[in-house]
């Protein structure tokens, strides 16, 4: 019997140490979460880092030419890239350079080339189109197609995209076609006519964009 | 003098536990030695290239070509800095022996682990070192990976890029993992601070970690015995001690193998930072992750684009090619000691063709990786006119199932032979041999 009973303590002993364990790492995981949180900092959306936006002039991104408007003298089938340019609270000139989403390519075509589900209105004549440069796949940015001038390939896993058709597919692992900006001709500067007619790379859903140009809208306006 | 630090520090005890560990004598236990030596060289390269870092992504005047006053020229710190230690004496020396240690490291790790694998030299009980030895691989190539970054060129700036949208793949908590990874949304402010820690503080602390596991394991148990230890005396531990024997041994094969590593270095220039440039949204064409990495580039590349809603989360190409498919492999080779299941501890190294499924399995996925590896070259084999782009895949994805396959084949069928032509060749020696005591009996 005495044995026993000896033995009785030691076991709540032994069950309070293992409670007491697993208190102690229950509260250390959760500590550890709550400071992690402070990894994410928070987002502030500032000029800079804003999407093409309605008024943007768009400028070269070229490290050579960086800054100055795109010319239609400068555009053909190879693509040119640029940066949307907006102005700040001031109304100084800032171009949108920080967030990669933002940049872009531009192309020029021979009349009757740009077809749907290119959307139109928001070409140049029918002539200049232009699309965000992050590729859908996993966001690097887009060059030419060296064999088939006109066309877009991306460099990191041979994603191939048809700007004459909406940014369509054509070859390779993205899983939707290139957004497309509507830009139109204001004397001799391409101007964006709104934001990204479909989510560029980045975003989930369209939902998810449509929300975030709301934000951005009430946010810089 | 020993006897002053015995009575202090029981330096015979130790002696006796650590210093006299018998180590077999056979080149290929001197793999994970080699791995050992480029982590110290890492360790100690990468101090001193810390030394002249400047972790930061906030643009500074280049000092090497300013512009001009209305044209400032301006380039992030970090890539700054990669290019003043370029300028420094030996400084792009050191980079370049930085760059080749790590490469071999993760090599010669690859290499020891197929030696242990096809010895079957991770069975019970060293299951748990096999375990150790996989986090060490996968935390390996995470430090290689983060240091790829911190010159911060365009290379750099395209590659944390695509690490990112990987991070952002994963459904439902990728968004916020990103962002709590790398510093806020690509490319943050803090994304260089932020990986500098991870690179030189919190990756190696745990490479060390882990490696210390690894070798206290490693002493604790013993090495497994090569066959001839069996035939000299069987069940005792044969080998040369770690002190004095084992160590100058250790210590030629580490300097041998730095001054190899170091004239490598000499001559074979690694990773321009000048040629890549500063970052930029310029695409660097024919981008490639590092050989270790080219089976997961290959994947995503063949893996056709899809993705589908549950619950809110997406679930892509992307996360399916970079997350769940090398989650597979990864799971498979972390599994490999449950192939396994006997009770008796494991002695002997085993000779592979002994064990035919073990050997052909694993002769399998290696030609299953670089298959895969050879993926990641699409665009180049596309470019080259030897694929075309519709049917480069379907091309890929058979060469992907049918090239193991046939792997597995040829190798059961060389074991076959192997053996076969031994049983013949211990036949004729056993029928020698009697042939020869019955003559001897005759005389
Ligand atoms: S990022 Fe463009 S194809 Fe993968």
């Amino acid at each position: 019997m005495t044995r026993y009973k000896k033995q009785d303590p030691e076991l709540t002993r032994r069950k309070f140490i293992n409670a007491a364990m697993g208190g102690a790492a229950a509260i250390g995981t959760l500590s550890l979460i709550s400071t992690l949180g402070g990894a994410k900092p928070v987002f502030r959306l500032t000029p800079a880092l804003a999407p093409p936006m309605e008024g943007d002039v768009l400028v070269h991104a070229d490290p050579s030419r960086y800054g100055e408007p795109v010319k239609v003298s400068d555009l053909g089938l190879q693509l040119v890239r640029a940066w949307p340019q907006g102005k700040d609270k001031n109304g100084s000139p800032v171009i949108r350079d920080q967030d990669p989403t933002s940049v872009l390519a531009i192309f020029k075509y021979p009349a009757g080339q740009i077809q749907a589900p290119t959307n139109m209105e928001g070409t140049i004549d029918g002539q200049i189109v232009a699309y965000g440069d992050r590729c859908q796949h996993a966001g690097c940015n887009v060059g030419n197609n060296d064999q088939k001038p006109g066309l877009m390939n991306c460099p990191c896993h041979s994603g191939q995209y048809d700007p004459k058709l909406g940014g369509k597919v054509i070859g390779g692992p993205p899983p939707a076609p290139l957004a497309q900006l509507p830009i139109k001709l204001d004397g001799d500067k391409i101007v964006a006519t709104g934001f990204f007619l479909s989510k560029p790379y980045g975003f989930n859903t369209e939902d998810d964009w449509t929300k975030y140009t709301a934000q951005v809208k009430e946010l810089l306006s | 003098m020993n006897q002053w630090l015995d009575e202090r520090l029981h330096i015979s005890r130790l002696n006796d536990k650590f210093l006299r560990k018998a180590f077999p004598v056979h080149h290929s236990f001197f793999l994970g030695e080699i791995t050992l030596f480029s982590l110290i060289v890492l360790i100690i390269t990468g101090i001193l290239l810390a030394l002249s870092y400047e972790p930061s992504n906030s643009l500074v005047v280049n000092s090497f070509d300013p512009g001009t006053a209305d044209k400032v020229n301006y380039i992030p710190a970090a890539y700054h800095s990669a290019l003043k230690i370029n300028a420094m004496p030996f400084g792009d020396m050191l980079r370049r022996v930085h760059h080749w240690m790590a490469n071999i490291m993760v090599a010669a790790a690859v290499i020891h682990m197929m030696r242990i694998y096809f010895t079957g030299a991770f069975k019970k009980p060293r299951e748990i070192n096999w375990w150790i030895g996989m986090l060490l691989l996968i935390f390996a190539a995470l430090t290689a990976v983060t240091g790829y970054i911190l010159p911060y060129d365009n290379y750099a700036y395209q590659t944390v890029g695509v690490v990112y949208a990987i991070t952002k793949s994963v459904p439902w908590v990728g968004d916020w993992a990103s962002q709590a990874a790398f510093a806020g949304q690509f490319p943050g402010a803090g994304i260089i601070p932020r990986i500098y820690g991870y690179h030189i503080m919190l990756l190696p602390g745990i490479l060390l970690a882990l490696t210390g596991a690894h070798l206290l394991i490693m002493i604790k148990q013993k090495h497994t015995q090569p066959q001839y230890a069996k035939r000299l005396a069987y069940k005792k531990i044969v080998g040369v001690p770690l002190l004095t024997q084992q160590t100058p041994i250790m210590l030629l094969l580490a300097l041998l193998f730095t001054g190899i590593v170091l004239l490598f270095a000499a001559f074979i220039p690694v990773h321009p930072v000048e040629v890549f440039g500063a970052p930029s949204s310029t695409p660097i064409p024919n981008i490639k992750p590092d050989w270790y990495l080219l089976w997961v580039f290959g994947a995503l590349a063949i893996i056709p684009s899809f993705d589908f809603q549950i619950l809110g989360g997406t679930i892509g190409a992307e996360f399916v090619g970079a997350m769940v498919f090398p989650g597979i492999v990864i799971g498979l080779m972390f599994a490999v000691p449950m192939l396994d299941i006997s009770k008796e501890n494991n002695y002997y190294a085993e000779n592979p063709t002994d064990h035919p499924v073990r050997l052909a399995a694993g002769t399998a996925f290696m030609a299953f990786m670089l298959t895969l590896s050879l993926a990641g070259y699409k665009p180049d084999l596309i470019q080259g006119g030897v694929l075309t782009t519709a049917n480069a895949n379907a091309v890929l994805w058979i060469l992907v199932f049918v090239v193991p396959a046939l792997t597995y084949f040829a190798t059961v069928g060389i074991v076959r032979l192997i053996r076969a032509l031994r049983e013949a060749d211990e036949r004729d020696a056993a029928a020698h041999s009697a042939q020869l005591s019955h003559s001897a009996a005759d005389d």
